[in-house]
């Protein structure tokens, strides 16, 4: 461990410095750089309870009240493993399979889709397959490849801050796995159908070996019509799979539910590292309950679609571009360290994201809340941002 | 509602009901007469070894209030937790690690522990977990059978212990119910730390609280000071939450983070960190008193049984290790075929043993009823 590392975690106040420090471990390098992050924010925002969270890209709303009917009907099964509960954790499976008009073969959850893509890293990976990924993207299959040894093909975004899918089709000759952001995280773009049809040929061509994950955290937010799921896509051809959660439009980050869906011989594989009975009961009712209520997660994207086109336009209006986001995060060029936007915008309540290496010194990335709090978020925005520069800094 | 129906539905008895109304949901025809309720809902399940009540009204109560934060990740929950947790051992929180489910922290050990070249040694037949684990990343495991009384054989353990990676002592054992004592226990632990300074001792304590044999203790404080002794708790037995999935290690600082380094706690739901603080900050007059009203249910079956000349174990746990006669598949089928839910074979005894939970009192009078039914028919299959 570097004397550096060493000093941050002695600098943490007594009694939470494992587990700060584990966390910190766990979520790698650049988590690093998140938890000291959390830690100044933490200790700059004002202790009134009443802050303004738009750091971890969470539906603001929560679940449903339907999810949460769903939950309290289960507290007479609280003392009853998942595989005892009705329904129990293979009626959510079958429930899952069902809205993609798929097979339970071709479905596997995690407890959170955090689990999925850590488990592709170690089911497809190793020292001699390399993991490529763009970068920035999600930190989970990076920091898992590291933990592994396995090698790690980072691959900058292109001009618009997309995944530079030309470079990515270069690296990934005996690539163990790819892992195909789309939306998007950090940057927030996304690559439309086409495009990426073409690069899952392309890589089949290539490579028929690596195993393609693609990543559709923020599906429920595109508005972009040139994109469609890939999911008909991976049922369609091999050694594609594609990772969703309840975490973003579902409202149930607190929950811990993803999946991963496939042809059955990708699942297989990927299901064998699946950590038994990873769904809560109160997890798969208020999952399945969800399932049932697609009106629910219309309305919340159009809820996003609304509070985040205000935003973006309050960034250019303040002369700040966004990306073209399609999730419900944006991706501010400041001009200015992200650190330094984050630690001044705290001391108003407001929290914004990490640190987004190597981005850091212009860019920051923030979540979209309830249109209130991003009215209330970008008066401070405004205070704390000076007119954009174009020189040096002040 | 008519007089009739509210009638029905408290004859059920409140679990039962519960339960119906679980699965039906709040709105969907909770009063109907006319679905009949599904196979599941009428078993008597003594198959998991779960608490039949559940974790108490305080800790449903808790659950609730945190609807609100459903929707946010849970990370800064992990830590008022693990200092709830540690206070409660009278640890400190750099001592515990939270899991999701005790399941979480026996796969993070077996992989941290063992590997190719450092095997898993392990009574056998005990909980599966770190077997299964260990056969996932390609480690060897190093199998010891029980003694004839159904013990733990610490000698033979001893020997398999020397040069492995990790020793799962489960203690008391699942399936087998037994528990050995806190002397013999820190005796067998001294002698590996002694002779194979690279082995790491995992206890799991899951039935802990169940656990009467005089000289009993838990390796609390043998782990938090020894960086190569690990115990693992769950709140899914006694704290009866296996549902909402959540447990704990509690070891040394720097196991403990070599463990979380490997897989922390970003799988821990934010429903079960609000159960598990409420859990731990209870009264601990309600572990007690969950305690004597297994313990009370389990000397009623376990009597019954021998009554009948049909041996249990000696159990420390909520559940039964029977000598049934038969092969256990046999037994659970007939039993399963009249409601009641029994548990899987466990080799090598499946031939003739079978492992029952403890349900509630009223349960285990039905389900004795249904044992004495199947019993008294003579044996299809001769025991091995």
């Amino acid at each position: 461990m570097s004397l550096s590392r060493r000093g941050f975690i002695t600098r943490l106040a007594p009694g939470r410095d494992a587990h700060a420090a584990a966390l910190i471990a766990a979520r790698g390098r650049e988590a690093l750089v998140a938890e000291s992050l959390y830690r100044e924010v933490g200790e700059l925002v004002p202790p009134t309870g009443k802050e303004i969270r738009i750091s971890s890209n969470e539906n603001p709303l929560g679940p449903g009240q339907h999810a949460l009917d769903a939950i309290t009907g289960k507290f007479p099964e609280a003392g009853r493993y998942p595989f005892n509960s009705t329904p129990n954790e293979g009626k959510l499976v079958e429930a899952v399979a069902q809205k993609f008009g798929v097979k339970a073969e071709n479905v596997v959850m995690g407890a959170g889709s955090g689990e999925i893509l850590t488990n592709a890293v170690r089911a497809f990976t190793s020292p001699s397959r390399p993991l490529v990924t763009a970068w920035p993207s999600f930190e989970n299959p990076h920091t898992t490849a590291e933990k592994i040894g396995t090698p790690i093909k980072e691959i900058p975004l292109d001009a618009q801050l997309r995944i530079d899918i030309p470079k990515m089709l270069a690296a990934v000759k005996g690539a163990g796995l790819v892992f195909f952001c789309n939306p998007n995280n950090p940057t927030a773009t996304v690559h439309g159908a086409a495009a990426v049809a073409d690069f899952v040929k392309a890589v089949r061509r290539e490579s028929p070996e690596t195993v393609i994950l693609i990543d559709e955290a923020y599906h429920d937010y595109v508005t972009d019509p040139s994109y469609t799921s890939a999911v008909e896509l991976a049922m369609t051809t091999p050694n594609v799979f594609v990772a969703r959660t309840f975490s973003k439009a579902y409202g149930m980050a607190g929950l811990r539910i993803g999946y991963g869906i496939g042809q059955a011989a990708v699942i297989k594989e990927l299901a064998r590292y699946k950590m038994p009975y990873n769904v809560s009961v109160p997890g798969i009712a208020a999952a399945m309950a969800s399932l049932k209520n697609q009106a629910h997660i219309d309305q919340e994207r159009a809820r996003n679609t609304e509070v985040r086109s205000f935003t973006v336009r309050a960034f250019e209006q303040m002369g700040y571009t966004a990306t073209d986001s399609q999730a419900n995060f944006v991706f501010v060029d400041l001009k200015r360290p992200a650190k330094e936007f984050r630690n001044a915008v705290a001391q108003h309540g407001v929290i914004v994201g990490r640190d987004f290496p190597p981005y850091e010194k212009t860019h920051c990335r923030i979540s979209i809340g309830t249109m209130d709090e991003m009215q209330r978020a970008v008066e401070v925005f405004k205070k704390v941002l000076a007119p954009a520069r174009t020189t040096s800094q002040q | 509602m008519s007089l009739s129906r509210r009638r029905f539905v408290q004859t059920l008895g409140v679990g039962a009901a519960g339960a119906w109304i679980g699965a039906r949901g709040r709105e969907a025809s909770l009063f109907s007469l006319e679905q009949p309720l599904s196979a599941a809902e009428r078993m008597i399940i003594l198959s998991s070894n779960e608490n039949p009540l559940g974790p108490g009204q305080a800790v449903l109560d808790a659950v609730k209030g945190a609807y609100g934060v459903a929707g946010r990740y849970p990370f800064s929950t992990v830590g008022d937790v693990t200092r709830a947790v540690a206070e409660l051992h009278k640890v400190k929180p750099e001592n515990v690690l939270l899991g999701t489910g005790s399941t979480q922290i026996l796969r993070t050990c077996t992989h941290v522990f063992t590997s190719k070249e450092r095997a898993l040694a392990t009574a056998l037949p005990a909980y599966e977990e770190c077997s299964q684990y260990a056969a996932l990343i390609g480690a060897p495991v190093r199998g010891v059978s029980l003694d004839s009384n159904f013990y733990m054989d610490l000698g033979a353990l001893h020997k398999a212990a020397v040069g492995s990676g990790l020793v799962f002592y489960c203690n008391p054992n699942n399936p087998v119910a037994t528990a050995v004592d806190g002397k013999s226990t820190r005796e067998f632990i001294e002698r590996v730390l002694r002779d194979s300074p690279q082995t790491t001792i995992l206890v799991d304590e899951a039935y802990f609280h169940y656990a009467t044999l005089p000289g009993y203790e838990t390796m609390i404080p043998l782990a938090v000071e020894n960086p190569r002794v690990v115990v693992a708790r769950t709140f899914s037995k006694a704290g009866g939450m296996a549902g909402l999935r959540i447990g704990y290690a509690i070891g040394h600082p720097q196991t403990i983070r070599k463990m979380a380094e490997w897989d922390a706690t970003g799988s821990v739901n934010a429903l079960a960190l609000a159960a598990a603080h409420a859990s731990v900050t209870q009264d601990p007059s309600v572990w007690a008193a969950e305690a004597r009203r297994n313990n009370e249910a389990r000397a009623f079956t376990m009597k019954w049984f021998s009554d009948r000349g049909y041996k249990p174990t000696d159990s420390q746990t909520n559940f039964l290790f029977v000598n049934v006669k038969r092969p256990a598949k046999e037994f659970r089928e007939a039993c399963r075929a009249q409601g009641v839910l029994v548990a899987r074979d466990f080799p090598p005894f499946e031939k003739t043993h079978c492992r029952i939970s403890i349900g509630t009192m009223e349960e285990m009078r039905k389900a004795v009823e249904v044992f004495g039914k199947v019993l008294g028919a003579p044996a299809i299959t001769a025991a091995a």
